[in-house]
């Protein structure tokens, strides 16, 4: 049985869209035959325009076309002064089209990080009265509410991250296409579990500089881990970014850019690229599940038994010291 | 009787975000155009009050196709308040990056969202209709499949260096925050080298490529090589545009800018910077503090007066419900962006034919001269760009040196004004930072599609894309595909626009 699958924007930057033009094996095209899944209307994809787009929303919302598949990219925005007029759609605001297909669909997927939690726009200040989906940042709510359901009797499935990789969307969504899909398998926020129950260092190449407990202290180095001076994440964002690499090849924190905990309800946190301590040197943010009094005796046996070569530059290069490797 | 007709396309899809189109037709011709965004996104006020290093992770998330751009943009506006000297090897990390994003983009925009009204039913009457449905058909056509399956490969490189894409953010001031090593690099040219042999030779060009770009230096010699190689979509692109009459349509500003971008040397540059008038056939040096973002026709308001034009450093972002606002003539959430030439406000074109001609490419000045700025010449050039591109990308991996670093340190400053101009897939970028005492006090950004299609100036000015629409003679009101190519020919990205 053919599904049917509607995308929207709203407070979107188009990034969730251009990512899934990055799947590979099955690439988008492909995912669509095999999974027999026909595009009722994307806005960047679509080669319908005007007109005919009112038309095919009007058969989703008289239900005179079912639609099984409703994917929201970009924050539901609300702002100014909750009329929703700083996103309209085709004269009226997106939030009001939102609120008459949301409840014809099987299935509501938000994804990115935008559509599930607020993401950038509805950091501080939110100027633009920015929320999600089903949530608004840690909070259950946004704008369907915390109780909505979609047809098949599920709440939003969120696939977070900024943007989302397409593979995580692609799973979720073969799932979906063969009706498997159940809510036993979302997390707190609605995330599918097989996806966001990993934290994003887990297969980090840098894992055995994290174990040893020594730190790189600037950029631009293989050497050392990202956690102790720049301010990387990835030891409490759950994340399967070094498991399923990013367009095939690689992550973040494998060319030495922190993780930004971009697949969290709280992200943007800001003060990047530092790692905020307290008083006496400990990280405020510890690995998931490791308590102060853990962190603090683990680290000094650890950093004492780290072995001498992960203290040098791997490979020693002109014009460089190595005085970054701590 | 003259009969006036209004008509609103919207959404007016294809594009990088949310666009209307509102036409006034007299006849069959449109007299006037209002191009327009819906969506406010608030990214310059989310900003202010951060720490500066923050622009590296929320700017690239003004754009899901540009995102390098802005933060290739944020990172030398931080390069300059923190006087950050970036090595060699920072610079061609940072070069490979922001091209390898800027192909990406061509590929993508050229089949999927341009070539695609060529399968308009307008054009169903003519002989070459089902080769186009075959080549160019959305989902279905063979180059659009073959996009698909090949566009997705810079990516990949972009990944390698950058982590991933879109939303990388490994450029930061004072270099890069990759090291990559001898493997990285042959795996790239191992993907470039199989994207030009299984990609652009192939399908795009249907020749050799450094064939193409060593010969085709002018109008004569497209024609020749459309002869010579039939089947590239370059070629069929050029035969069949010129058949439906898109050399002729669309005929945008006099002027045509860039910032230049991609640093070779400290004097050089892969694209040169300047503004090119086309009357006079003269090239003027360009100069930061002569770009001024105006809201008369905005759905903002500045303290600072209604119809003053405010640089960057000074400027600000107040949004007004546009309920409001539309009683007092301001129709869209796109602030307009002016260049002051020689005292005088002008409405440049920014793009690739920009990025060409101002860096003496002689196709892009032959075009120019025998046909002006018009659809098929921007369309054109944003191929032979994206062909020249590639063997910029290949010169780039060769100059990487192993063995010397791609990031140096530099001390952080409390106080400072910067600026980051760069050459985005659409055009020319800016960021302006203000930073007091470490927080952000001013960030603003002025994006390509601004200045393309913003709305008018107080002095009457039109953007290059109304000029180019208004006097064009449709076929259809009804369906008004020749609008649509106008539009979709300057690459419109409206999330960048309302950032």
């Amino acid at each position: 049985m053919v599904k049917t699958l509607l995308w929207l924007q709203g407070g979107a930057c188009g990034g969730n869209t251009l990512s899934l033009l990055n799947a590979n094996d099955p690439d988008l095209l492909e995912f669509l035959e095999d999974y027999n899944i026909k595009i009722l209307w994307h806005p960047s994809l679509s080669l319908e325009s005007d007109g005919d787009v009112v038309a095919i929303l009007d058969n989703v919302i008289s239900e005179r076309v079912k639609l099984d598949i409703l994917v929201f990219e970009g924050t539901v925005v609300l702002g100014p002064k909750g009329t929703g007029r700083f996103n309209l759609f085709m004269g009226k605001p997106m939030k009001d089209w939102l609120k008459s297909i949301a409840n014809k669909a099987d299935y509501v997927i938000a994804i990115g990080d935008c559509a599930s939690f607020g993401g950038v726009p509805a950091s501080d200040p939110n100027p633009t009265e920015s929320t999600g989906l089903q949530f608004h940042k840690k909070s259950k709510g946004g704008f369907l509410g915390g109780e909505f359901r979609s047809k098949k009797g599920l709440p939003v499935i969120n696939i977070s991250g900024c943007p989302a990789h397409p593979s995580w969307f692609l799973s979720t969504l073969a799932l979906i296409a063969e009706d498997k899909l159940t809510e036993d398998m979302l997390d707190e926020y609605n995330r599918p579990k097989f996806i966001y129950s990993t934290t994003t260092q887990f297969g980090c190449p840098r894992n055995i500089y994290f174990a040893y407990k020594v730190s790189v202290k600037e950029f631009g180095h293989r050497e050392g881990c990202l956690y102790f001076e720049l301010g990387c994440k990835g030891s409490y964002t759950h994340s399967p970014c070094n498991l399923i690499l990013w367009n095939n090849q690689s992550s973040k924190t494998r060319v030495g850019t922190p993780c930004f905990g971009c697949t969290e309800f709280d992200f943007p946190t800001f003060n990047f690229f530092i790692t905020e301590k307290n008083r006496s040197g400990i990280p405020k943010n510890l690995p998931i599940g490791v308590s102060i009094g853990t962190y603090v005796m683990l680290a000094s046996v650890a950093r004492a038994a780290a072995p001498r070569f992960l203290l040098k530059p791997l490979v020693s290069k002109k014009e460089e010291k190595s005085d970054y490797i701590d | 009787m003259i009969i006036l007709i209004e008509k609103v396309l919207s959404p007016f899809n294809r594009v990088e975000g949310d666009l209307d189109v509102k036409l006034r037709f007299e006849g069959k011709k449109v007299v006037d155009v209002k191009i327009i965004s819906g969506l406010f996104r608030g990214i310059e006020s989310i900003l202010i009050n951060k720490k500066p290093m923050d622009a590296l992770v929320i700017t690239p998330r003004v754009c899901g196709i540009c995102g390098a751009s802005h933060l290739y943009a944020a990172a030398k506006a931080l390069d300059m308040i923190y006087d950050a000297e970036v090595p060699q090897n920072g610079w061609i990390i940072r070069n490979i990056l922001g091209i390898s994003e800027i192909c990406q983009n061509d590929v993508r925009h050229t089949y999927l969202y341009f070539l695609i009204d060529f399968v308009n039913k307008k054009y169903s009457r003519f002989p070459f209709y089902q080769d186009i449905k075959d080549r160019w058909g959305p989902f279905s056509g063979n180059s659009y499949r073959k996009c698909i399956v090949w566009s997705k490969r810079y990516t990949e490189i972009y990944a390698i260096l950058g982590g991933q894409w879109p939303h990388g953010s490994a450029i930061v001031p004072g270099g890069v925050t990759t090291d990559p090593y001898p493997n990285d690099l042959v795996k790239i040219k191992g993907i470039l080298k199989n994207v030009i042999r299984e990609f652009i030779e192939p399908v795009i060009l249907g020749g050799p490529l450094d064939q193409f770009l060593s010969t085709v230096k002018s109008v004569k010699d497209l024609d020749q090589w459309s002869e010579d190689y039939p089947s590239g979509d370059i070629s069929k692109l050029w035969n069949y545009g010129k058949e439906i009459g898109l050399e002729k349509l669309g005929y945008g500003s006099e002027y045509l800018m860039s910032y230049g971008h991609f640093r070779i040397d400290d004097n050089k540059f892969y694209f040169s910077p300047g503004i090119y008038s086309i009357l006079n056939k003269n090239k003027y040096s360009i100069d930061h503090n002569n770009i001024k973002e105006f809201v008369a026709r905005s759905f903002y308001v500045y303290e600072k007066g209604e119809n003053m034009g405010l640089h960057p450093f000074e400027g600000e972002t107040n949004p007004i419900d546009p309920e409001e606002a539309k009683e007092r003539g301001k129709y869209t959430f796109t602030k307009t962006a002016r260049y002051i030439l020689n005292g005088k406000v002008v409405a440049p074109e920014v793009g690739a034919l920009a990025m060409l001609v101002n860096s003496d490419d002689k196709l892009a000045l032959s075009l120019v001269e025998n046909l002006g700025p018009t659809t098929l010449v921007r369309v054109i050039s944003r191929l032979v760009r994206f062909l020249k591109l590639n063997e910029i990308l290949l010169n780039e991996i060769d100059r990487f040196e192993f063995g010397k670093p791609t990031f140096k340190r530099y001390n952080e400053r409390r106080d400072g004004y910067g600026y980051g101009l760069v050459e985005a897939a659409r055009g020319a970028l800016g960021h302006w930072i203000v930073i007091k005492g470490g927080i952000i006090r001013n960030y603003q950004i002025v994006t390509p599609t601004q200045i393309n299609m913003g709305p008018e100036d107080p002095y009457g000015n039109l953007s290059a894309t109304q000029k180019a629409i208004i006097g064009t003679e449709v076929e259809d009101v009804n369906n008004p595909v020749e609008v649509s190519h106008i539009i979709r020919s300057y690459d419109a990205c409206l999330v960048c626009t309302v950032h």
